[in-house]
Protein backbone atom coordinates (compact mmCIF):
# COMPACT_ATOMS: atom_id res chain seq x y z
CA UNK A 1 0.00 0.00 0.00
CA UNK A 2 2.50 2.63 0.86
CA UNK A 3 4.84 1.53 -1.95
CA UNK A 4 1.64 2.47 -4.19
CA UNK A 5 1.13 5.65 -2.78
CA UNK A 6 4.53 6.55 -2.82
CA UNK A 7 4.83 5.47 -6.86
CA UNK A 8 1.69 7.89 -6.96
CA UNK A 9 3.33 10.61 -5.67
CA UNK A 10 6.47 9.96 -8.00
CA UNK A 11 3.73 10.43 -10.66
CA UNK A 12 2.46 13.34 -9.59
CA UNK A 13 5.70 15.36 -8.97
CA UNK A 14 6.61 14.18 -12.39
CA UNK A 15 3.77 15.44 -14.19
CA UNK A 16 3.71 18.67 -12.29
CA UNK A 17 7.48 19.52 -12.33
CA UNK A 18 6.75 19.02 -16.40
CA UNK A 19 4.06 21.01 -16.73
CA UNK A 20 3.89 23.63 -14.43
CA UNK A 21 7.73 23.56 -13.68
CA UNK A 22 9.13 22.81 -17.51
CA UNK A 23 6.51 23.56 -20.12
CA UNK A 24 4.40 26.60 -18.58
CA UNK A 25 7.69 29.09 -18.72
CA UNK A 26 9.61 27.80 -21.41
CA UNK A 27 6.59 28.27 -23.62
CA UNK A 28 6.56 32.16 -22.70
CA UNK A 29 10.28 32.11 -24.24
CA UNK A 30 9.32 29.56 -27.03
CA UNK A 31 6.32 31.98 -28.17
CA UNK A 32 8.13 34.45 -28.07
CA UNK A 33 11.66 33.53 -29.70
CA UNK A 34 9.63 31.38 -32.51
CA UNK A 35 7.13 34.35 -33.56
CA UNK A 36 10.34 36.37 -33.90
CA UNK A 37 12.39 34.18 -36.15
CA UNK A 38 9.26 33.22 -38.44
CA UNK A 39 8.73 36.97 -38.65
CA UNK A 40 12.55 37.25 -39.80
CA UNK A 41 13.08 38.92 -36.29
CA UNK A 42 15.54 38.20 -33.36
CA UNK A 43 13.17 38.23 -30.32
CA UNK A 44 14.00 38.15 -26.79
CA UNK A 45 17.71 38.08 -25.97
CA UNK A 46 18.33 41.31 -23.61
CA UNK A 47 18.28 39.46 -20.24
CA UNK A 48 21.58 38.69 -19.12
CA UNK A 49 23.46 37.61 -16.28
CA UNK A 50 26.93 38.44 -16.43
CA UNK A 51 27.08 39.90 -20.04
CA UNK A 52 25.71 35.78 -20.61
CA UNK A 53 22.39 35.46 -22.37
CA UNK A 54 21.54 32.16 -23.32
CA UNK A 55 19.22 32.78 -26.27
CA UNK A 56 17.24 34.80 -24.25
CA UNK A 57 16.41 31.87 -21.71
CA UNK A 58 17.07 34.33 -18.67
CA UNK A 59 13.77 36.18 -19.68
CA UNK A 60 11.65 33.50 -17.86
CA UNK A 61 13.32 34.05 -15.01
CA UNK A 62 13.02 38.07 -15.69
CA UNK A 63 9.28 37.55 -16.29
CA UNK A 64 8.58 35.32 -12.83
CA UNK A 65 10.75 37.77 -10.68
CA UNK A 66 8.94 40.70 -12.21
CA UNK A 67 5.02 39.00 -11.72
CA UNK A 68 6.57 38.15 -8.42
CA UNK A 69 7.29 41.98 -7.34
CA UNK A 70 4.47 43.79 -9.21
CA UNK A 71 1.52 45.71 -7.63
CA UNK A 72 -1.25 43.03 -7.30
CA UNK A 73 -4.27 46.09 -8.59
CA UNK A 74 -7.83 45.26 -7.28
CA UNK A 75 -9.83 48.10 -9.66
CA UNK A 76 -12.28 50.68 -7.56
CA UNK A 77 -16.34 49.00 -7.61
CA UNK A 78 -14.84 45.65 -8.27
CA UNK A 79 -15.55 42.08 -6.61
CA UNK A 80 -12.82 41.23 -4.67
CA UNK A 81 -13.42 37.75 -3.33
CA UNK A 82 -14.09 36.79 -7.15
CA UNK A 83 -10.96 38.99 -8.52
CA UNK A 84 -8.87 36.81 -6.65
CA UNK A 85 -10.59 33.49 -7.14
CA UNK A 86 -11.24 33.11 -10.81
CA UNK A 87 -7.65 32.96 -11.68
CA UNK A 88 -7.27 30.24 -9.56
CA UNK A 89 -10.35 28.70 -10.99
CA UNK A 90 -8.98 29.19 -14.21
CA UNK A 91 -5.55 27.70 -13.29
CA UNK A 92 -6.28 24.15 -11.24
CA UNK A 93 -8.79 22.69 -14.00
CA UNK A 94 -5.80 23.43 -16.60
CA UNK A 95 -3.52 21.02 -14.16
CA UNK A 96 -5.86 19.13 -12.87
CA UNK A 97 -6.88 17.37 -16.26
CA UNK A 98 -3.43 15.72 -16.23
CA UNK A 99 -4.48 13.43 -13.59
CA UNK A 100 -5.78 11.21 -16.08
CA UNK A 101 -3.53 11.43 -19.18
CA UNK A 102 -1.23 8.59 -19.53
CA UNK A 103 2.23 9.28 -20.45
CA UNK A 104 3.15 5.82 -21.17
CA UNK A 105 2.10 2.26 -20.71
CA UNK A 106 2.20 -0.54 -18.53
CA UNK A 107 5.64 -1.92 -17.34
CA UNK A 108 6.63 -4.49 -15.14
CA UNK A 109 9.45 -3.32 -12.88
CA UNK A 110 10.57 -5.55 -10.17
CA UNK A 111 7.56 -7.96 -9.63
CA UNK A 112 5.48 -4.51 -9.51
CA UNK A 113 3.04 -3.41 -12.68
CA UNK A 114 3.51 0.39 -12.77
CA UNK A 115 0.93 2.12 -15.35
CA UNK A 116 2.27 5.54 -16.42
CA UNK A 117 -1.08 7.59 -15.65
CA UNK A 118 -1.79 9.05 -12.26
CA UNK A 119 -5.74 7.88 -12.48
CA UNK A 120 -6.72 5.55 -14.81
CA UNK A 121 -10.42 6.43 -14.29
CA UNK A 122 -12.75 4.54 -16.84
CA UNK A 123 -14.53 7.98 -17.82
CA UNK A 124 -11.13 9.33 -18.57
CA UNK A 125 -12.00 11.21 -21.52
CA UNK A 126 -14.87 12.94 -20.41
CA UNK A 127 -13.09 13.39 -17.40
CA UNK A 128 -10.66 15.83 -19.27
CA UNK A 129 -13.92 17.59 -20.78
CA UNK A 130 -15.84 18.42 -17.39
CA UNK A 131 -13.11 19.69 -15.83
CA UNK A 132 -11.66 21.83 -18.41
CA UNK A 133 -15.45 23.38 -18.76
CA UNK A 134 -14.40 24.35 -15.28
CA UNK A 135 -12.42 26.50 -16.41
CA UNK A 136 -14.92 27.95 -18.35
CA UNK A 137 -16.32 29.74 -15.17
CA UNK A 138 -12.86 31.60 -14.04
CA UNK A 139 -12.84 33.55 -17.55
CA UNK A 140 -16.14 34.53 -16.98
CA UNK A 141 -16.31 35.59 -13.96
CA UNK A 142 -12.79 36.90 -13.80
CA UNK A 143 -14.32 39.37 -16.96
CA UNK A 144 -17.50 40.14 -14.56
CA UNK A 145 -15.32 40.85 -11.25
CA UNK A 146 -12.98 43.27 -12.69
CA UNK A 147 -15.94 45.75 -13.27
CA UNK A 148 -14.26 46.69 -16.61
CA UNK A 149 -16.39 46.99 -20.11
CA UNK A 150 -13.67 45.32 -21.87
CA UNK A 151 -13.65 42.71 -20.08
CA UNK A 152 -17.49 42.34 -19.36
CA UNK A 153 -17.54 42.30 -23.01
CA UNK A 154 -14.47 39.59 -23.39
CA UNK A 155 -16.37 37.56 -20.86
CA UNK A 156 -19.36 37.28 -22.42
CA UNK A 157 -17.10 35.80 -25.93
CA UNK A 158 -15.56 33.50 -23.63
CA UNK A 159 -18.89 32.29 -22.32
CA UNK A 160 -20.77 31.69 -25.97
CA UNK A 161 -17.41 30.53 -27.71
CA UNK A 162 -16.50 28.04 -25.57
CA UNK A 163 -20.11 26.92 -24.60
CA UNK A 164 -20.40 26.42 -28.44
CA UNK A 165 -17.21 24.82 -29.25
CA UNK A 166 -17.26 22.40 -25.89
CA UNK A 167 -20.13 21.05 -28.51
CA UNK A 168 -18.65 20.22 -31.38
CA UNK A 169 -15.66 18.83 -29.41
CA UNK A 170 -17.52 16.66 -27.48
CA UNK A 171 -19.36 15.67 -30.79
CA UNK A 172 -15.46 15.06 -33.04
CA UNK A 173 -14.46 12.44 -30.26
CA UNK A 174 -17.34 10.33 -30.74
CA UNK A 175 -16.11 9.18 -33.86
CA UNK A 176 -12.67 7.78 -31.75
CA UNK A 177 -14.85 6.57 -29.13
CA UNK A 178 -16.16 4.42 -31.36
CA UNK A 179 -13.72 3.21 -33.24
CA UNK A 180 -11.58 2.05 -30.33
CA UNK A 181 -14.85 1.76 -28.05
CA UNK A 182 -13.57 2.45 -25.21
CA UNK A 183 -13.52 5.69 -23.07
CA UNK A 184 -10.35 4.97 -21.28
CA UNK A 185 -7.58 7.15 -22.42
CA UNK A 186 -4.90 4.62 -21.90
CA UNK A 187 -6.78 2.08 -23.61
CA UNK A 188 -7.45 3.83 -26.48
CA UNK A 189 -3.39 4.64 -26.74
CA UNK A 190 -2.50 0.85 -25.76
CA UNK A 191 -5.46 0.05 -29.17
CA UNK A 192 -2.85 2.03 -30.93
CA UNK A 193 0.22 0.07 -30.49
CA UNK A 194 -0.03 -1.82 -34.21
CA UNK A 195 0.00 1.18 -36.03
CA UNK A 196 -3.59 2.11 -37.14
CA UNK A 197 -3.17 5.22 -35.33
CA UNK A 198 -5.98 7.52 -34.91
CA UNK A 199 -5.80 10.06 -37.79
CA UNK A 200 -5.64 7.40 -39.99
CA UNK A 201 -9.48 5.98 -38.91
CA UNK A 202 -10.48 9.66 -38.34
CA UNK A 203 -9.15 12.33 -40.57
CA UNK A 204 -11.87 14.36 -40.49
CA UNK A 205 -12.14 13.85 -36.55
CA UNK A 206 -8.84 14.62 -36.26
CA UNK A 207 -9.50 18.29 -38.45
CA UNK A 208 -12.61 19.06 -36.58
CA UNK A 209 -10.79 18.60 -33.10
CA UNK A 210 -7.79 19.97 -33.74
CA UNK A 211 -9.65 23.36 -34.55
CA UNK A 212 -12.54 22.79 -31.75
CA UNK A 213 -9.88 22.49 -29.32
CA UNK A 214 -7.50 25.79 -30.30
CA UNK A 215 -11.31 27.29 -30.04
CA UNK A 216 -11.54 26.30 -26.40
CA UNK A 217 -7.98 27.54 -25.82
CA UNK A 218 -8.86 31.10 -27.10
CA UNK A 219 -5.99 31.48 -28.85
CA UNK A 220 -5.21 32.92 -32.24
CA UNK A 221 -7.14 32.53 -35.06
CA UNK A 222 -10.02 31.68 -32.34
CA UNK A 223 -8.87 34.77 -29.83
CA UNK A 224 -11.97 37.00 -29.62
CA UNK A 225 -12.10 36.74 -25.84
CA UNK A 226 -8.67 38.24 -25.63
CA UNK A 227 -8.78 40.31 -28.41
CA UNK A 228 -5.82 42.63 -28.37
CA UNK A 229 -6.90 44.93 -31.08
CA UNK A 230 -10.63 45.38 -30.13
CA UNK A 231 -10.75 44.63 -25.88
CA UNK A 232 -7.76 45.85 -24.88
CA UNK A 233 -7.01 42.42 -23.05
CA UNK A 234 -10.80 41.36 -22.95
CA UNK A 235 -11.06 39.01 -19.40
CA UNK A 236 -7.87 39.67 -17.70
CA UNK A 237 -7.80 43.48 -18.65
CA UNK A 238 -7.55 44.35 -14.64
CA UNK A 239 -5.43 41.99 -13.83
CA UNK A 240 -1.61 42.48 -12.70
CA UNK A 241 1.13 40.50 -11.07
CA UNK A 242 0.87 36.76 -10.42
CA UNK A 243 -2.79 36.93 -11.19
CA UNK A 244 -2.21 37.76 -14.87
CA UNK A 245 0.64 35.07 -14.53
CA UNK A 246 -1.93 32.58 -13.76
CA UNK A 247 -4.16 33.26 -16.53
CA UNK A 248 -1.24 32.97 -18.96
CA UNK A 249 -0.21 29.83 -17.22
CA UNK A 250 -3.21 28.12 -17.49
CA UNK A 251 -3.27 29.35 -21.22
CA UNK A 252 0.28 27.30 -21.90
CA UNK A 253 -0.76 24.12 -20.00
CA UNK A 254 -3.85 24.10 -21.60
CA UNK A 255 -1.69 24.03 -24.79
CA UNK A 256 0.13 21.63 -23.76
CA UNK A 257 -3.31 19.65 -22.55
CA UNK A 258 -4.63 19.88 -25.82
CA UNK A 259 -1.34 18.18 -27.56
CA UNK A 260 -1.36 15.33 -24.86
CA UNK A 261 -5.46 14.74 -25.80
CA UNK A 262 -4.59 15.32 -29.05
CA UNK A 263 -1.49 12.33 -29.07
CA UNK A 264 -3.34 10.17 -26.79
CA UNK A 265 -6.44 10.12 -29.61
CA UNK A 266 -4.97 10.80 -32.82
CA UNK A 267 -1.25 9.90 -32.71
CA UNK A 268 -0.58 7.12 -31.37
CA UNK A 269 -0.46 8.14 -27.49
CA UNK A 270 3.32 6.88 -26.52
CA UNK A 271 4.00 4.55 -29.39
CA UNK A 272 6.87 4.70 -31.77
CA UNK A 273 5.50 3.60 -35.44
CA UNK A 274 5.47 0.13 -36.16
CA UNK A 275 7.37 -0.85 -33.43
CA UNK A 276 5.18 -2.48 -30.45
CA UNK A 277 6.53 -2.76 -26.88
CA UNK A 278 6.89 -6.51 -27.09
CA UNK A 279 9.70 -5.57 -29.86
CA UNK A 280 11.46 -3.32 -27.96
CA UNK A 281 11.17 -5.42 -25.23
CA UNK A 282 13.14 -7.97 -27.08
CA UNK A 283 15.40 -5.05 -28.47
CA UNK A 284 16.74 -4.44 -25.06
CA UNK A 285 16.55 -7.81 -23.90
CA UNK A 286 20.42 -8.52 -22.87
CA UNK A 287 19.64 -6.13 -20.40
CA UNK A 288 17.98 -8.50 -17.90
CA UNK A 289 14.01 -8.04 -17.46
CA UNK A 290 13.57 -5.22 -15.15
CA UNK A 291 16.16 -3.01 -16.84
CA UNK A 292 14.96 -3.34 -20.13
CA UNK A 293 10.91 -2.32 -18.97
CA UNK A 294 12.77 0.61 -17.77
CA UNK A 295 14.48 1.20 -20.48
CA UNK A 296 11.12 0.85 -22.77
CA UNK A 297 9.53 3.41 -20.09
CA UNK A 298 11.86 6.01 -20.47
CA UNK A 299 11.63 5.99 -24.14
CA UNK A 300 7.81 5.69 -24.28
CA UNK A 301 7.83 8.99 -22.04
CA UNK A 302 10.34 10.35 -24.37
CA UNK A 303 8.22 9.61 -27.14
CA UNK A 304 5.29 10.61 -25.42
CA UNK A 305 6.70 14.33 -24.78
CA UNK A 306 7.77 14.58 -28.36
CA UNK A 307 5.07 13.78 -29.65
CA UNK A 308 2.96 16.56 -27.55
CA UNK A 309 5.85 19.13 -28.19
CA UNK A 310 5.22 18.96 -32.04
CA UNK A 311 1.77 19.49 -31.54
CA UNK A 312 2.84 22.53 -29.46
CA UNK A 313 4.79 23.47 -32.28
CA UNK A 314 1.95 23.15 -34.79
CA UNK A 315 -0.02 24.89 -32.10
CA UNK A 316 2.26 27.88 -32.15
CA UNK A 317 2.46 28.43 -35.74
CA UNK A 318 -1.60 28.16 -36.15
CA UNK A 319 -1.18 30.84 -33.58
CA UNK A 320 1.62 33.62 -35.56
CA UNK A 321 0.40 32.79 -38.98
CA UNK A 322 -3.72 33.24 -38.95
CA UNK A 323 -5.29 36.37 -38.53
CA UNK A 324 -8.28 36.38 -36.21
CA UNK A 325 -11.77 35.43 -37.43
CA UNK A 326 -14.73 38.10 -36.69
CA UNK A 327 -16.88 37.05 -33.93
CA UNK A 328 -19.98 36.02 -36.55
CA UNK A 329 -17.38 33.94 -38.34
CA UNK A 330 -16.53 32.23 -34.95
CA UNK A 331 -19.90 31.17 -34.06
CA UNK A 332 -20.25 30.50 -37.72
CA UNK A 333 -17.74 27.79 -38.11
CA UNK A 334 -19.06 26.35 -34.89
CA UNK A 335 -22.77 25.79 -35.64
CA UNK A 336 -22.90 25.87 -38.97
CA UNK A 337 -19.78 23.82 -40.06
CA UNK A 338 -18.23 22.07 -37.07
CA UNK A 339 -21.45 20.82 -35.87
CA UNK A 340 -23.36 18.95 -38.55
CA UNK A 341 -19.81 17.87 -39.85
CA UNK A 342 -19.03 16.31 -36.63
CA UNK A 343 -22.71 14.56 -36.82
CA UNK A 344 -22.08 13.33 -39.85
CA UNK A 345 -18.46 12.07 -38.97
CA UNK A 346 -20.52 9.99 -36.53
CA UNK A 347 -22.95 8.46 -38.56
CA UNK A 348 -20.77 7.44 -41.38
CA UNK A 349 -18.06 5.83 -39.16
CA UNK A 350 -21.06 3.92 -36.92
CA UNK A 351 -22.25 2.79 -40.95
CA UNK A 352 -18.56 1.88 -41.93
CA UNK A 353 -18.14 -0.03 -38.30
CA UNK A 354 -21.07 -1.49 -39.20
CA UNK A 355 -20.18 -2.90 -42.51
CA UNK A 356 -16.12 -3.55 -42.72
CA UNK B 1 -9.84 58.74 -57.50
CA UNK B 2 -12.80 56.59 -57.09
CA UNK B 3 -11.38 53.16 -55.81
CA UNK B 4 -14.31 50.25 -55.80
CA UNK B 5 -13.39 47.29 -53.45
CA UNK B 6 -14.87 44.10 -54.98
CA UNK B 7 -16.50 42.75 -51.69
CA UNK B 8 -18.30 39.66 -53.26
CA UNK B 9 -15.31 37.63 -54.58
CA UNK B 10 -16.78 34.74 -55.68
CA UNK B 11 -13.88 31.88 -54.01
CA UNK B 12 -13.56 29.17 -55.39
CA UNK B 13 -14.48 25.66 -53.49
CA UNK B 14 -10.87 24.67 -53.05
CA UNK B 15 -10.48 28.31 -51.27
CA UNK B 16 -13.45 27.73 -49.48
CA UNK B 17 -12.68 24.72 -47.69
CA UNK B 18 -9.94 26.61 -45.78
CA UNK B 19 -7.60 23.86 -45.19
CA UNK B 20 -5.10 23.97 -48.12
CA UNK B 21 -5.29 27.59 -47.75
CA UNK B 22 -4.38 27.23 -44.18
CA UNK B 23 -1.72 24.76 -45.17
CA UNK B 24 0.05 27.11 -47.33
CA UNK B 25 0.17 29.72 -45.34
CA UNK B 26 1.85 27.89 -42.65
CA UNK B 27 3.94 26.46 -45.18
CA UNK B 28 5.36 29.99 -45.74
CA UNK B 29 6.08 31.03 -41.85
CA UNK B 30 7.49 27.15 -41.34
CA UNK B 31 9.43 28.36 -44.12
CA UNK B 32 10.93 31.49 -43.08
CA UNK B 33 11.20 29.96 -39.44
CA UNK B 34 13.17 26.92 -40.69
CA UNK B 35 15.44 29.40 -42.82
CA UNK B 36 16.24 31.78 -40.27
CA UNK B 37 16.76 28.96 -37.46
CA UNK B 38 19.27 26.98 -40.10
CA UNK B 39 20.21 29.80 -41.75
CA UNK B 40 23.88 29.94 -39.78
CA UNK B 41 25.49 26.78 -41.56
CA UNK B 42 25.44 27.93 -44.92
CA UNK B 43 26.47 31.22 -43.65
CA UNK B 44 29.52 30.09 -41.90
CA UNK B 45 30.02 27.73 -45.52
CA UNK B 46 30.76 31.09 -46.80
CA UNK B 47 27.31 31.21 -48.66
CA UNK B 48 25.14 34.81 -48.65
CA UNK B 49 22.09 33.79 -46.43
CA UNK B 50 18.79 34.06 -49.15
CA UNK B 51 17.30 36.59 -46.38
CA UNK B 52 18.83 38.74 -43.86
CA UNK B 53 17.36 39.65 -39.98
CA UNK B 54 17.67 43.04 -40.34
CA UNK B 55 17.47 44.03 -37.09
CA UNK B 56 19.95 46.18 -35.72
CA UNK B 57 21.23 45.51 -31.75
CA UNK B 58 20.49 49.35 -31.13
CA UNK B 59 23.28 50.51 -28.38
CA UNK B 60 26.15 48.34 -29.93
CA UNK B 61 25.17 48.90 -33.52
CA UNK B 62 24.68 51.90 -34.98
CA UNK B 63 22.59 52.55 -38.79
CA UNK B 64 24.94 54.14 -41.20
CA UNK B 65 22.85 57.24 -42.51
CA UNK B 66 22.85 57.93 -45.76
CA UNK B 67 24.90 61.69 -46.06
CA UNK B 68 21.55 63.70 -46.33
CA UNK B 69 20.62 62.82 -42.99
CA UNK B 70 19.94 65.81 -40.80
CA UNK B 71 21.44 64.63 -37.23
CA UNK B 72 22.06 67.23 -34.54
CA UNK B 73 23.67 70.27 -35.97
CA UNK B 74 27.63 71.00 -34.91
CA UNK B 75 30.23 73.80 -35.49
CA UNK B 76 32.87 72.98 -37.55
CA UNK B 77 36.51 73.62 -36.57
CA UNK B 78 39.03 74.52 -39.12
CA UNK B 79 42.65 73.26 -39.79
CA UNK B 80 43.90 76.47 -37.61
CA UNK B 81 41.83 75.20 -34.98
CA UNK B 82 39.49 78.10 -34.95
CA UNK B 83 35.94 77.73 -35.64
CA UNK B 84 34.52 79.13 -39.16
CA UNK B 85 31.85 80.80 -37.67
CA UNK B 86 31.74 84.49 -37.77
CA UNK B 87 29.01 85.41 -35.37
CA UNK B 88 27.18 87.06 -38.22
CA UNK B 89 24.08 85.93 -36.89
CA UNK B 90 22.51 84.78 -39.81
CA UNK B 91 21.54 81.24 -38.44
CA UNK B 92 19.98 82.84 -35.32
CA UNK B 93 17.51 84.35 -37.46
CA UNK B 94 17.08 81.22 -39.59
CA UNK B 95 16.17 79.31 -36.97
CA UNK B 96 11.93 78.94 -36.85
CA UNK B 97 12.40 77.00 -33.05
CA UNK B 98 14.90 79.83 -31.54
CA UNK B 99 17.27 77.51 -30.55
CA UNK B 100 20.63 79.01 -31.40
CA UNK B 101 21.90 81.68 -29.19
CA UNK B 102 25.39 83.77 -30.40
CA UNK B 103 26.91 86.72 -28.29
CA UNK B 104 29.63 87.76 -30.36
CA UNK B 105 32.72 89.84 -29.89
CA UNK B 106 34.87 92.18 -31.76
CA UNK B 107 37.81 90.41 -32.93
CA UNK B 108 41.42 91.63 -31.36
CA UNK B 109 43.44 89.98 -33.82
CA UNK B 110 43.88 86.28 -32.45
CA UNK B 111 40.53 85.18 -32.24
CA UNK B 112 39.93 84.87 -36.18
CA UNK B 113 41.41 86.12 -39.50
CA UNK B 114 38.14 88.32 -40.07
CA UNK B 115 36.37 90.88 -37.98
CA UNK B 116 34.06 89.30 -35.20
CA UNK B 117 34.01 85.93 -33.30
CA UNK B 118 31.50 84.02 -31.49
CA UNK B 119 31.95 84.59 -27.39
CA UNK B 120 29.40 82.54 -27.07
CA UNK B 121 27.72 79.92 -29.03
CA UNK B 122 24.84 77.50 -27.97
CA UNK B 123 22.45 75.21 -29.11
CA UNK B 124 20.02 74.28 -27.43
CA UNK B 125 19.11 70.26 -28.61
CA UNK B 126 15.91 70.13 -26.31
CA UNK B 127 14.52 72.69 -28.46
CA UNK B 128 15.93 72.07 -31.64
CA UNK B 129 13.96 70.58 -34.53
CA UNK B 130 17.02 69.41 -36.84
CA UNK B 131 15.31 71.30 -39.94
CA UNK B 132 18.84 72.62 -40.90
CA UNK B 133 17.82 75.83 -41.69
CA UNK B 134 21.18 77.06 -39.89
CA UNK B 135 22.94 74.65 -42.44
CA UNK B 136 21.63 76.66 -45.80
CA UNK B 137 21.97 79.92 -44.04
CA UNK B 138 25.41 79.92 -43.11
CA UNK B 139 27.55 81.95 -45.16
CA UNK B 140 30.92 80.63 -43.90
CA UNK B 141 30.77 77.20 -44.22
CA UNK B 142 30.55 76.72 -40.30
CA UNK B 143 27.59 74.64 -39.20
CA UNK B 144 26.44 71.44 -40.23
CA UNK B 145 23.69 68.74 -39.59
CA UNK B 146 26.01 65.44 -38.28
CA UNK B 147 24.89 61.86 -38.55
CA UNK B 148 24.56 61.98 -34.44
CA UNK B 149 20.75 61.51 -33.45
CA UNK B 150 20.81 59.88 -29.72
CA UNK B 151 20.98 63.11 -28.15
CA UNK B 152 19.68 61.60 -24.83
CA UNK B 153 19.90 62.85 -20.50
CA UNK B 154 18.63 62.59 -17.72
CA UNK B 155 18.50 66.54 -17.36
CA UNK B 156 16.62 68.88 -19.66
CA UNK B 157 19.33 71.43 -18.64
CA UNK B 158 22.19 69.79 -20.10
CA UNK B 159 20.89 69.22 -23.60
CA UNK B 160 21.82 72.80 -24.21
CA UNK B 161 25.40 72.63 -25.85
CA UNK B 162 27.69 75.10 -25.65
CA UNK B 163 30.71 76.14 -28.20
CA UNK B 164 33.24 73.58 -26.92
CA UNK B 165 31.36 70.63 -26.95
CA UNK B 166 29.45 71.66 -30.24
CA UNK B 167 32.36 72.24 -32.63
CA UNK B 168 34.02 69.24 -35.38
CA UNK B 169 37.34 69.08 -36.50
CA UNK B 170 36.07 70.02 -40.23
CA UNK B 171 38.05 66.85 -41.24
CA UNK B 172 35.36 64.88 -40.09
CA UNK B 173 32.45 66.81 -41.93
CA UNK B 174 33.91 66.61 -44.97
CA UNK B 175 31.28 64.66 -46.92
CA UNK B 176 28.76 66.46 -45.98
CA UNK B 177 30.48 69.98 -46.80
CA UNK B 178 30.97 68.25 -50.28
CA UNK B 179 26.98 67.33 -49.99
CA UNK B 180 26.34 70.81 -49.15
CA UNK B 181 28.15 72.40 -51.97
CA UNK B 182 26.80 70.48 -54.53
CA UNK B 183 22.98 70.73 -53.34
CA UNK B 184 22.66 74.55 -52.51
CA UNK B 185 24.95 75.21 -55.58
CA UNK B 186 22.12 73.81 -57.39
CA UNK B 187 19.89 76.46 -56.29
CA UNK B 188 22.34 79.31 -56.70
CA UNK B 189 21.02 82.01 -54.11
Amino acid sequence: MWIDLAITMVKIIFILSITVGFFAPILTWVERKQSAIMQDRIGANRADIMGFTALGLFHIMADGLKMFTKEDFIPQGANKALHTLSPIVALIPAIATFAVVPFGGQYTLWGKEVSMVISDLDVGILFVFAISSIATYGYVVAGWSSNNNWSLLGAMRTASQMISYEVAMGLTIIGVLMVFGSMQLTEIGAAQETGYWGFILQPFGFLMFFTAAIAENKRVPFDAPEAESELVAGYFTEYSGLKFGMFFMAEFIEMVTIGAIMTILFFGAWHIPFLTTADLLSMFDFLGDDFSNLVVMFLHIGVFFGKVTFFIFVQMIIRWTLPRFRYDQIMKLGWKVLLPASLLNVVGTGIWILFF
Amino acid sequence: MGYYVDRNVKMTWWERSYIPEILRGMMITSRHFFRNLFGFVPFFLGKKKDREIFTVYYPEETMQFPIAYRGRPVLALNEDNLPNCVACGLCEIACPAYCIDIIPGENSGKQNKVERYPVKFSIDYAICIFCGFCEEACPEEAIFMSDQYDITMLDRKKMKYEMDQLLVPVADLKDRMDFCRKMYGKWNY
